[in-house]
């Protein structure tokens, strides 16, 4: 956890005790009538304590009936800094989140779901969500910004007055009531987390798996190691591309908060080139642990704006072979004489057709080699295989919808379908944004884009651009390029203006009824970093722009 | 018939990909065209839906259109088939001033019953 504390004052809580949300009306006045979690810690009591008043039981006012994702903490606590003139060094800032994020935390059920804020990912929360809440939060910020955070009724209702207040809007009380009812302070996946006595130990060998954006997955291994200081780790991990080979080997160092929020920063060992897309840049590291610690998942990013990134999955190496991958993800009915590799660890020297089992429809015909990471099996798909995902096993290890069976490339989808890139300025760097072509067949109902559609994985394509309402295509260098692998990069003149660009992806290969080779189109809105509008400068955040200083909300 | 309304949404502002982001400058506002023609793909997507389709002009020459609309959350109703290829319609809108083959869409009818109706 890096958190940026630059105001270390000397000024003391006591000048700015005023400011404070503070009462020294008894707690349970005030209605908090739920069991609080006391504050036992003594730095969290030195700096916290003289606003936020204690009990007779070690609960301090409102913090001890609030409860928050890492994320949610640091940005209390940034706003406690910046508004409050609290006077902290980082060392004690650091401490102070780590202990409220692991006896204040989230249950790992509970953060699950607001994963995706905490690894910045753009994510679509209309329709997924309360409307009022989208209503009273989406303006601003993610409404998994509010969801991180677990409060009493009271607490909530309390919250949302002193937002109001603070940002000068009419409190939403449907809002409120959804917030009290879904993040409850109190729950039952709470009370089961909290019992537990140990969090599980992420010390040891780990397997990875990990997909990269317009460059396909990636395996190996990461190891981790005790750093010293209490739940915070040394990693260093390797990883091997399936596409082409290329290893990428990185260290870093990461916090397990509370036993499931793990958050870190590593970097490759060998310089990162200039390329914004290099898998040696540093990332920050926002995953999730599993409730019995034997997986890990979520996102490493970096960029302007988190744009670029490694989707990472981990599971604890142990003495049995296990799957990890299989390449390609997809073959034809009716190819014979196809290999398959299967991907993974601990593979035993001797390998028969007999330990792999690839479905129904599926045979495998001989296993062409073996090492301890991968086999490299040759099968034969029946012409009258059905068209679907199957499971891929060996022996005992078991990979789900490992591989799909298709009859034909129906339609190419280009991911992201809508996005954006923004142009740079003095204080901006570039953000851009990286495609992919992935083939997929209609299932029964017959429509594409439906839910029942099989992805059948990437599809070689050639990747070009074309202008929403330009004519003249020498004009395209102005907004940006795309590159022959589908990496977008805004023009570096910023033109102060937006533009919508589609991405185009034609396939290489795949023709659809009429002959043509198939399309893809992704959405691209090319934009400026910051504009002003009557009176007032907005930036661009993650996937909206905010009026700026709103971002600390 | 399925009749859907949508307010258009004309300036970046606060708020996420599924704001409109851009107004209709790029747009001739002074004369609408009415197209009818098949659908040859169809984007529900932010920060705009875009529907594609094939028209003929006089001499049997096909002309390849894009129609914009708002973006998803406006389209009250529709989903990512609401328009599939194949679907005939007939769309209304503003012409891009660069005379590329782009239009606003004010109103669009499909052959499937799908209507839009905007508001401007």
């Amino acid at each position: 956890m890096h958190l940026s504390c630059r105001s270390i004052r000397p000024s003391s809580l006591v000048q700015t005790a005023g400011s404070l949300l503070i009462s020294a009306m008894p707690l349970l006045a005030q209605g908090q009538t739920e069991v609080g979690i006391p504050v036992t810690d003594s730095l969290v009591l030195a700096k916290c304590g003289a606003c936020h008043a204690a009990d007779e039981k070690g609960n301090l006012q409102r913090i001890s009936w609030a409860r928050a994702t890492p994320e949610g903490w640091q940005e209390a606590l940034k706003r406690m800094i910046r508004e409050h003139d609290v006077s902290l060094t980082p060392p004690e800032a650091r401490a102070i989140v780590k202990y409220l994020s692991g006896r204040h935390g989230l249950a790992p059920e509970e953060s699950k779901p607001v994963m995706y804020y905490a690894e910045r990912r753009v994510h679509d929360e209309a329709g997924l969500l309360n409307a009022p809440l989208l209503e009273a939060c989406g303006k601003c910020h993610d409404a998994a910004r509010a969801l991180s955070w677990r409060r009493t009724a009271d607490g909530w209702k309390q919250f949302a007055e002193t937002h109001a207040g603070r940002y000068r809007f009419k409190p939403d009380q449907q809002a409120i009531a959804y917030l009290a009812k879904v993040a409850p302070f109190y729950s039952r996946e709470w009370a089961s987390w909290r019992a537990r006595a140990n969090a599980p130990e992420p010390t040891g060998r780990w397997l990875m798996t990990a997909h990269v954006q317009g460059r396909g997955k990636f395996h190996g291994e990461i190891d981790v190691e005790a750093a010293g200081g209490v739940d915070e780790f040394l990693t260093r991990m390797r990883l091997h591309s399936v596409n082409d080979g290329v290893v990428v080997v990185r260290t870093g160092r990461s916090v397990m908060y509370g036993g499931s929020a793990w958050r870190g920063r590593s970097q490759g060992i060998s310089v990162a080139n200039a390329a914004p897309d290099d898998l040696s840049t540093e990332a920050r590291e926002a995953m999730w642990v599993a409730p019995d610690g034997s997986k890990v998942e979520g996102r490493w990013f970096w960029g302007q704006y988190d744009e670029l990134g490694v989707d990472v999955t981990m599971q604890r190496a142990s003495a049995d072979p296990a799957l990890l991958l299989v390449d390609p993800p997809s073959f034809k009915a009716g190819s014979n004489a196809s290999r398959i590799r299967l991907i993974g660890d601990r593979f035993p020297a001797q390998v028969t057709p007999a330990d792999v089992s690839v479905g129904p429809g599926m045979t495998v015909r001989r296993i062409i080699s073996s090492t301890p990471d991968e086999i490299v099996a040759e099968v034969d798909v029946a012409a009258d295989a059905l068209a679907g995902k199957r499971n891929v096993s060996f022996r005992s290890s078991t990979l789900e919808s490992a591989v799909a069976i298709y009859d034909r490339v129906d339609y190419v989808k280009v991911t992201p379908e809508s996005s954006l890139a923004t142009f740079g300025n003095q204080t901006h760097s570039r953000g851009f944004q990286q495609f992919e072509a992935i083939g997929y067949q209609r299932g029964a109902d017959g429509r594409p884009h439906t839910a029942d559609d099989l992805e059948l994985g990437p599809v070689q394509v050639t990747w070009s651009m074309e202008v929403f309402y330009e004519i003249d295509p020498t004009k395209q260098d102005r907004v940006g390029t795309v590159s022959p692998t589908g990496f977008f990069t805004p023009a570096a003149a910023n033109p102060g203006n937006n533009y919508d660009v589609w991405i185009i992806a034609t396939a290489k290969t795949e023709k659809g009824k009429d002959g043509k080779p198939l399309v893809g189109k992704g959405y691209v809105v090319v934009t400026v970093p910051t504009y002003t509008f009557e009176g007032r400068t907005f930036v661009r955040e993650l996937d909206r722009w905010i009026e700026e200083g709103s971002s600390a909300r | 018939m399925r009749t859907f309304t949508s307010g258009l949404v004309l300036f970046l502002a606060a708020g996420a990909l599924a704001i409109a982001h851009h107004g209709l400058a790029a747009f001739d506002q002074t004369n609408k065209v009415t197209l009818k023609g098949t659908v040859t793909e169809f984007h529900f997507v932010n920060p705009h839906s875009v529907v594609e389709f094939e028209v003929k002009d006089d001499k049997g020459h096909v002309q390849e259109w894009q129609a914009e609309m708002t973006s998803p959350v406006h389209l009250k109703g529709w989903t990512a088939t609401s328009l599939e290829p194949g679907n005939v319609v007939t769309v209304t809108g503003y012409r891009a001033k660069s005379g590329a083959f782009y239009l606003w869409v004010t109103n669009l009818s499909s052959s499937n019953g799908v209507e839009l109706r905007a508001l401007k």
